[in-house]
């Protein structure tokens, strides 16, 4: 009798189809009107001696239903979810909801790095006017009026006194005026040139450095000034100093770098030469230290300039200044 | 400057290629930007600084090579034969502050005609074009020596007299006309140093000569000048007129009291040898004579500033060759006396500059400082910097690309954008010499720089542009003295609707706005506030001023839409959102030390309620409302919704808003909540005359 049930019931669960119909079949044989249910109901009629036999078979069999419920349920459960899941599914090769983030201006860039470097080196940074008098923008760096220095820097002029700065080296003024030595600081900032063509602008920035205290000579330009090329541009890069003129600065020197285009092979940017001027620099004008109330036998220092549009251009293969102003996006993104 | 390497071989005689000694060259300070192969010679293009004068001629670059490889320099030989003949002619220096020196011949009977072509190829190849003997005989010297030389026609020359001085002096005159030889005739300032005869100016000095008085083809007799006209002086002239020639050029920086003399000699034989002219006797007056300058020079000092110790005799050997006179040689030192040619030269620091320059920068060993620590920055100002620093990276973040613009405007900007005449933006610097008249001013807003890379944008095809800038804006004060500098925040958004697959439909301004709001955030700013705009330009019923601690801190929205027509922006969109803030005051009212709070303990509660109110009434004002009633348990109001139309009555709008309720001591019951928002929501609509939306 149980045999011909166990075999009906699991001709039934192989047939189920979904978690419902489990449910209705756990019913159906479990459930309070269940077969088994009343199955065990009917073996009280039975003699003690029966009652034993059967109730063990009984238990057997609704144990055995138990289990094989529960098995197929599981079953079908995952069953139903794995059908869930793949209905669910997206077409995750649909592009994602676009977030751009905005592009720094490559001169931001070139600056921050030149910044990061020397500020890594302990020097500290220092900011100034740029509409300056002129008496910080050239006089207290030893270019009097009437000298053919001021040739070398095509001024915008305010009035007679007042110009737009034409390079960083005034705050260098300011701050000696204020500060007694050690001094080792940098200035960044805007300068401004009357000049327009592919590369210059008549609004550009440069970065400024000085370094003064007892016995700072040449050979720690030289070193300051090679370590931050390197940082810069690659450790491998050659340096060279060649004797220059600034009024402010005795000696002065240029510092070219080989060519980072062609690796000093020669080509259209570096003319051939190898060779790419990318500093200006030397030992401050021991007038300069005077004129800020410094005793020139006692202090030494050493300044330098350079010019952050230069060094992007080159260091991202830009052919025209003026892209650096335009403000296009499609230039800008690039960066 | 354009150097013949044949011509400089007269001189030096080099061994070394051309490309040699142009490396020799530009390791001494004398860089050659070019080299260029022509006629089997090699024309050098050297950039000489402005310090070297001496440097614009052949003889001086030949001296410095000279040095360089210690080899002699040879110099020309200047044995003049000339007639003993007493002349009758004069030169008087009014003036001996602006002329020191002025030394003149006669030649008497040359013939005037085209130069020899040696002499040609040499002015060519050096960027001169030949003339005539006589002329290109000066030019010839000039580019040779250094020095300017003028020919006179004998002829022209009144009274037999030359006379050096200005207007004012010589006539008393405060300006007066000349014609110059190029044909202009120009105003000339009292200040102006001219030579005159006995009757008329004739030249201007150091600069060029006078129409009258050019030597032409029937010019038979001829006066040469070898003058020395003080550099500042010429300068002047020069700047003035703006006329510049290779005359003003050496002059201004300064020529060779002593040579001059040379110079003149040098062109005189040429005169003969070439032109066939008989020579006569020098006049030299002299007034202000030579003292050459005496400089100590310690060893001691060269190698506190150079870093490296040289041996006496490396010092004098470097020194060698350059034409010092050097003295009183001891262990501590020794002394030098200064050639004319060097006026450069002025002080011990420039003795050291010629020693490094000689020995070599490269042979300067290159080492790091030994630096004293120091903080020298104030601690406001490093945190300035972060703070600049996190805003432009609370706007990168946000999709905004950064722009730089060039710091001019012009003053028709501001007029397109209605700025009144009393407004501060209205305080102009100007650019006494700009570049273009656009640019005649400093600007006193970024607004309209923005508004230019917009159009430039557009009319690239670029449909959406999110950029901002950081800069100065400067404002006169009273153009006496320098401008106020003022840092400022600017911001442009404009987004074409462009079919996309994900929608967004957040209204231009709002986006703005939120994006400021995470930047005021980001560096600890709270409580600032909206209020309408009166922007002139901007949009009156969709613009803010950015209220921080009371005071105007900038604006934001929609330009308005004169503006748009009045630029004539090709936007599709009419919204172009733009924002501009005073960024020294952002830093200032900054607050960054975060202090921790202690997490809620207790769960929240949140009740939402919408209200019909008056379409008029503004957002902020509900919130002010809710705030100012909140008891302690509200933790936070928030508006969700905002209706209008459907069965909302015409002129009204619904308001939904969010309450979140909390109590830091305990779990807050239902009635509690209820009770509180009751009172709360009455309030509201007590204040708004509102009713709640059922």
């Amino acid at each position: 009798m149980s045999e011909n049930l166990k075999r009906t019931f699991l001709d039934e669960v192989s047939s189920l189809k979904s978690l419902a119909d489990a449910a209705n079949l756990r019913v159906k044989y479990l459930g309070k009107k269940g077969i088994i249910t009343a199955k065990i109901k009917s073996l009280s009629s039975l003699s003690p001696e029966e009652r034993r036999v059967a109730g063990r078979e009984i238990n057997e069999l609704k144990q055995f239903i138990e289990e094989e419920c529960e098995r197929k349920e599981s079953l079908l459960k995952s069953a139903e979810l794995k059908g869930r899941l793949l209905a669910e599914a997206i077409d995750i090769t649909l592009p994602g909801k676009a977030v751009s983030f905005g592009h720094e201006h490559p001169l931001s860039r070139t600056l921050r790095e030149v910044v990061d470097i020397f500020t890594r080196m302990g020097f500290d940074v220092q900011e100034g006017p740029e509409v300056e008098l002129d008496c910080y923008n050239f006089e207290a760096l030893n270019i009097p009026k009437d000298h053919p220095a001021r040739d070398m820097q095509d001024t915008f002029y305010i009035s007679e006194d007042i110009v737009l700065r034409t390079h960083t080296s005034p705050v260098q003024v300011r701050v000696m005026e204020k500060k007694k030595p050690p001094l080792r600081f940098i200035a960044p900032g805007k300068v401004y040139r009357c000049d327009a063509d592919v590369t210059h602008s008549p609004m550009f920035h440069q970065v400024e450095g000085l370094m003064v205290d007892k016995d700072i000579t040449f050979s720690h330009l030289k070193g300051v000034l090679i370590a931050f090329i390197h940082q810069m541009f690659g450790p491998d890069i050659p340096v060279r100093f060649r004797p220059s003129y600034f009024p402010f600065t005795e000696p002065s020197a240029e510092i070219d770098m080989g060519c980072i285009l062609c690796k000093s092979a020669g080509c259209r940017v570096c003319k051939g030469t190898g060779w790419l001027e990318i500093l200006g620099a030397g030992m401050v004008n021991p007038k300069v230290l005077e004129n800020v109330g410094y005793d020139s036998e006692e202090y030494t220092g050493f300044a330098f300039g350079m010019g952050i549009e230069r060094i992007t251009l080159l260091k991202y293969s830009i052919d025209d200044i003026r892209l650096l102003f335009e403000n296009d996006i499609r230039f800008l993104r690039q960066f | 400057m354009r150097v013949s390497f044949d011509w400089l071989k007269d001189f030096v005689k080099v061994a070394a290629t051309p490309e040699a000694v142009a490396e020799k060259l530009t390791m001494l300070g004398l860089e050659i930007e070019a080299l260029e192969r022509i006629d089997g010679d090699v024309v050098l293009e050297v950039n000489v600084t402005p310090n070297r004068p001496d440097c614009l001629s052949i003889m001086g670059i030949a001296r410095e090579l000279s040095a360089a490889y210690g080899i002699p320099l040879a110099f020309p030989d200047l044995n003049v034969v000339s007639e003993s003949k007493e002349l009758d002619f004069n030169v008087e220096i009014l003036e001996a502050d602006l002329c020191r020196r002025y030394a003149g011949r006669i030649v008497h009977n040359l013939k005037v005609g085209p130069s020899p072509d040696w002499m040609k190829k040499r002015l060519e190849k050096c960027g001169i074009r030949s003339i005539n003997n006589v002329v290109d005989i000066t030019n010839y010297v000039l580019l040779e020596f250094g020095h300017p030389l003028h020919a006179f026609d004998l002829s022209t020359i009144r009274g037999h007299l030359i006379r050096v001085g200005t207007p004012k002096v010589t006539t008393g005159q405060s300006n007066m006309k000349f014609t110059t030889l190029d044909g202009s005739e120009r105003e000339v300032s009292g200040e102006t140093l001219l030579i005159w005869d006995a009757e008329r100016p004739i030249a201007i000095a150091g600069v060029m000569g006078g129409s009258d008085t050019e030597v032409t083809e029937k010019t038979v007799d001829i006066f040469i000048e070898s003058a020395y006209f003080e550099p500042t002086s010429i300068r002047r002239t020069s700047k003035t007129l703006g006329l510049k020639t290779e005359a003003s050029y050496r002059f201004e920086r300064g020529t060779d009291l002593k040579a001059l003399k040379k110079a003149l000699d040098r062109a005189a034989m040429l005169m003969h040898e070439v032109a066939g002219g008989t020579l006569y006797g020098k006049i030299d007056i002299y007034p202000k004579r030579f003292y050459p300058k005496q400089i100590n020079v310690r060893y001691e000092r060269i190698g506190r500033l150079l870093g490296v110790k040289l041996s006496e005799q490396e010092v004098l050997d470097c020194l060698q060759g350059l034409g010092l006179e050097i003295f009183e040689c001891n262990s501590e030192g020794f002394k030098v006396k200064v050639p004319p040619y060097r006026g450069d030269i002025a002080m011990e620091a420039d003795i050291i500059e010629e020693v490094a320059r000689l020995y070599g920068y490269d042979r300067i060993p290159a080492e790091l400082p030994k630096a004293r620590l120091g903080v020298d920055s104030r601690k406001e100002i490093v945190s300035a910097r972060e703070i600049r620093h996190d805003i432009r990276e609370s706007l990168l973040k946000c999709g905004f690309d950064e722009a730089i613009n060039l710091s001019f405007m012009g003053a028709y900007e501001l007029d397109l954008l209605s700025i009144p005449a009393e407004d501060a933006r209205r305080k102009l610097v100007q650019v006494r010499n700009p570049l273009r008249e656009e640019d005649a001013y400093m600007r006193t807003t970024l607004v309209p720089a923005l508004i230019r890379n917009l159009i430039h944008n557009l009319a690239h095809g670029n449909r959406e542009l999110r950029l901002f800038e950081m800069a100065k804006a400067f404002i006169d004060i009273d153009h006496n003295s320098l401008p106020e500098e003022k840092e400022r925040i600017a911001a442009l958004y404009y987004r074409e609707k462009t079919k996309t697959l994900y929608k967004d439909d957040t209204p231009d301004f709002f986006v703005v706005k939120g994006i400021g709001d995470a930047m005021f955030e980001g560096i600890g700013i709270s409580g600032h506030s909206y209020v309408r705009s009166d922007e002139p330009f901007l949009h009156p019923g969709r613009s803010a001023n950015i209220m921080i601690g009371g005071s105007k801190a900038g604006f934001i929205g929609e330009l308005s839409p004169a503006v748009i027509e009045a630029l004539d922006i090709k936007a599709q969109k009419p919204s172009v959102i733009v924002m501009e803030m005073d960024l020294g005051a952002i830093i200032s009212l900054s607050k960054r030390d975060a202090i921790y709070k202690q997490l809620p303990k207790y769960p929240f509660v949140e009740r939402d309620t919408a209200i019909i109110v008056d379409a008029r009434l503004q957002a902020a004002e509900i919130i002010g409302h809710l705030k100012d009633h909140a008891s302690g348990i509200v933790e936070d109001v928030s508006i969700f919704d905002i209706y209008q139309g459907g069965n909302i009555g015409v002129g009204k709008k619904s308001i939904a808003f969010n309450v979140r309720y909390r109590s830091p001591e305990k779990t807050l019951t239902d009635q509690e909540v209820e009770d509180t928002h009751k009172v709360l929501v009455d309030y509201i609509l007590e204040k708004t005359g509102g009713q709640v939306r059922i």
